[in-house]
């Protein structure tokens, strides 16, 4: 877990697995459209460079987040939302996220939580820890 | 299943420097406190009476209550005084009653509620203090 925090600030070639790096491929708006099924089965993908959750994951994401800002059911929520432009000040983000701990049955390290800000680095993150996770 | 967590016990550490280091030993409070909520619904049978979210808003209800302080001593020992709280819990040395009369219903018992000397009118303050004003 150590060399993965350490090895997402550089940029090394990409066959040292590393899934932060795909973060830099984000950006372009145009990798939006393939899907994260496909890269599901292979396990010894390393790189990903699928960038998209599966919108399952982005919903009980929002309705985790609808819930503990005690927003109405009807509030617009974008995966670029912000937590802090919905009104959620740090000790709400670090409460989410740890709903979210409970409710996807993983660990978020406390390195990885700093960098959550909006909810689609959420299910991101989320989507990471739960195919990392050993197969129970 | 992520891997149970379980409270150490570190003897107390020196005080924060500065208000960051302050803010993390509190974020580090409040997520070794809702790591704990499992082990404490475990403990004291309390599935039936509350979700785990309303036990986390309880916590977090707490800490925001003090979230105007500002001298990183006092927090310090109002963490202090938090984690000798969560250890009492977690170490079964309260009863089911006590946790469900503090943290589950409504502002729990009367002393605790609110934060001190918010709201009050100066007329009782003054009157508390001393009896010429």
């Amino acid at each position: 877990m150590a060399s993965l925090s350490a090895t997402s600030l550089s940029f090394k070639a990409p066959s040292i697995q590393s899934t932060r790096i795909s973060q830099v491929l984000r950006k372009p708006s145009s990798f939006q459209s393939i899907s994260f099924g496909g890269f599901q089965s292979s396990k010894s993908l390393r790189l990903q460079i699928s960038c998209a959750a599966k919108p399952e994951t982005v919903q009980k994401v929002s309705d985790i987040v609808k819930e503990q800002l005690a927003l109405s059911a009807d509030t617009a929520l974008t995966a670029e939302s912000k937590f802090s432009a919905l009104g959620a000040d740090s000790l709400d983000t670090v409460e989410i996220v740890m709903a979210l701990e409970e409710k996807f049955n993983i660990s978020v390290e406390e390195s990885d939580a700093q960098n959550i800000t909006t909810i689609q680095e959420a299910a991101d993150l989320i989507e990471d820890l739960v195919q990392k996770k050993p197969a129970a | 299943m992520a891997a149970p967590f379980t409270l150490r016990k570190i003897g107390v550490p020196p005080n924060s420097a500065n208000l960051t280091e302050a803010r993390r030993r509190v974020f580090d409070f409040f997520r070794a406190a809702c790591r704990s909520i499992p082990t404490i619904m475990d403990i004291y049978n309390l599935q039936d009476v509350v979700a785990p979210s309303q036990l986390r808003f309880a916590i977090s209800s707490q800490i925001r209550n003090n979230a105007h302080v500002t001298d990183p001593k006092v927090i310090d020992l109002l963490l202090f005084k938090g984690m000798e709280e969560l250890t009492d819990i977690v170490d079964h040395a309260k009863q089911r009653h006590h946790i469900i009369g503090q943290y589950v219903v409504g502002e729990g018992l009367v002393q605790n509620t609110g934060s001190k000397d918010q709201g009050k009118s100066d007329f009782l303050k003054n009157f508390y203090t001393s009896n010429y004003f």
